[in-house]
């Protein structure tokens, strides 16, 4: 471990691609869970209307 | 000729209430002396008067170009208008009647700015003219489709120069540097790739005008 | 589903790639990106800026096609899809020129100096602005959606002036204005191949994430209105 932090402090760059790459996999579960979220909702509208 | 009637009637109701004139006259002078006061004892170098001038035409323009629509819908004679004409009728008669007021009001701006702002000399007065009447053109054409639009909205007095500034900013660009070569004496020949903009931006918001105008008119 | 899970890979690749490849002066492994005259090490806000921009032309393109489509036949579901293409657009229209600030101090030395291209995103901001100002200020359902696609489409008509005509032949700062030597690295083909490639991946991911958005942004703003009209 110790030796990952030294490389990560060296050349920071890639700590910068570490936390966009966390952002993007926020960013993406949540789009992923607002479309579950309505696939269910239009789900149970149709079922109403029926 | 329906359209020359429909301006007509717009003109005789302006001179016998003389509501837009006095308010337009005011503003001008209004506009000029808080420029002139807040100036003060700098100098106005001559690009920044040119600018400046178009300035006072833009803001001129929104405090009442907007009244041909506006008007109606105050005093409630919107249906009326519906009924008696077709829409493109309707659209030639306002156009006309803000093609006027521009023109008049860009010919007062003209001769008190070059009065009382040294700086503001022309030199190839040829393009210059023909700047000042594409220019005229062009914001009587985009001020009256946007009032159109916003006659049937709420909050009219803000949202009619919020909405009219993004449309009229490709021409009041290419106004300020014609404005600009125009002083320097540039001949007309040379200029001629920026006064062809100005021609067609007039006539695609001409065209664009009277394409969606009927969408707006029919409630 | 499958289409979601090409986008997360893409954009992942996306990050790595443009985020720690090397830019070196002779490109030799697959990993190395060549050295453009006059952009130097932030020749790579290249993968981010410009697609958030395309996306922004993109979005406002399909806010008016869906307002063309509300004057022809009526339904609000139109105006739904147009108003969530609408706000994304302003959303990626803030992002494109935040970014391009933000690169600008690095590069230009000022977060603002009126360059063409950054007067013309200035513009864009400002119309759709004005959208944004003139829908909130109807209350009536269609009257909202009848004068919002007319002004949309006014609009529009200055768009493809103020994005792809007006920094190219003005002169300016930005790479690809008048007074540059190179048409800029996107049209003149100064970038090496896996460098472009990373490019239109770029460019294909933000597609695929603005796509996905709409679709649930659209979806979303249909439903709530279907809903409040059965409880009014």
């Amino acid at each position: 471990m110790e030796g990952l932090y030294l490389f990560l402090e060296k050349n920071s760059i890639y700590i910068v691609m570490i936390i966009v790459l966390i952002v993007w996999a926020g960013v993406f579960l949540y789009n992923l869970k607002l479309d579950k979220r309505l696939k269910f909702i239009e789900k149970e509208m149709k079922e109403g209307k029926k | 000729m329906k359209a020359y009637h429909l301006f007509r009637k717009d003109l005789f109701s302006e001179i016998r209430n003389r509501y837009a004139i006095n308010s337009l006259a005011m503003f001008i002078i209004v506009t000029i002396s808080v420029i002139l006061f807040s100036v003060g004892e700098e100098t106005i170098s001559d690009y920044l008067s040119g600018g400046l001038y178009w300035v006072v035409v833009f803001f001129t323009g929104m405090s009442g170009l907007a009244r041909v629509f506006v008007s109606e819908e105050e005093r409630g004679t919107t249906l009326t208008l519906q009924l008696i004409a077709r829409p493109e009728t309707v659209l030639s008669g306002k156009l006309i009647f803000n093609l006027v007021l521009t023109l008049a009001m860009n010919i007062v701006i003209t001769f008190l700015y070059s009065a009382l702002f040294p700086a503001f000399v022309i030199k190839s007065l040829m393009l210059f003219f023909i700047t000042f009447i594409l220019g005229t053109l062009g914001i009587a054409i985009s001020s009256t489709i946007i009032a159109a639009i916003i006659s049937k909205a709420g909050s009219k007095g803000t949202l009619y120069p919020v909405l009219s500034f993004p449309i009229l900013l490709p021409l009041i660009l290419i106004l300020i540097n014609l404005t600009k070569i125009s002083m320097d004496g540039t001949s007309f020949g040379e200029a001629i790739m920026d006064v062809l903009f100005l021609a067609s931006y007039d006539v695609v918001m001409l065209s664009v005008s009277y394409l969606l105008f009927d969408f707006i008119w029919k409630d | 589903m499958i289409w979601k899970i090409i986008l997360f890979l893409l954009m992942s690749y996306v990050i790595i790639a443009g985020i720690s490849f090397p830019i070196v002066e002779k490109p030799e492994a697959w990993y190395h990106f060549p050295l453009i005259p006059g952009l130097g090490e932030n020749a790579k806000i290249i993968f981010f800026h410009v697609p958030t921009a395309w996306i922004t032309v993109l979005a406002f393109l399909m806010s008016t096609i869906f307002s063309i489509k509300y004057l022809r036949k009526k339904d609000l579901d139109d105006d739904g899809k147009s108003q969530t293409a609408l706000e994304l657009g302003m959303v990626f229209c803030i992002l494109a020129t935040v970014t391009g600030a933000v690169w600008a101090k690095f590069t230009w030395g000022e977060y603002w100096s009126w360059d063409p291209r950054q007067t013309s995103i200035f513009a864009l901001l400002l119309i759709y602005g004005a959208l944004f100002a003139l829908r909130s200020a109807v209350e009536n359902e269609e009257k909202r959606a009848t004068l919002s696609a007319v002004y949309s489409i006014i609009a529009f008509v200055t768009v493809p002036f103020f994005v792809f005509i007006m920094p190219r032949i003005m002169k300016g700062l930005h790479p690809g204005s008048a007074d540059d030597t190179n048409v800029g690295p996107v049209v003149n083909f100064k970038m090496n191949s896996n460098m472009y490639l990373v490019f239109v991946l770029s460019v294909v991911a933000f597609t695929i994430l603005y796509f996905w958005m709409w679709r649930v942004g659209s979806r979303s703003l249909n439903i709530k209105e279907k809903l409040l009209k059965n409880y009014r």
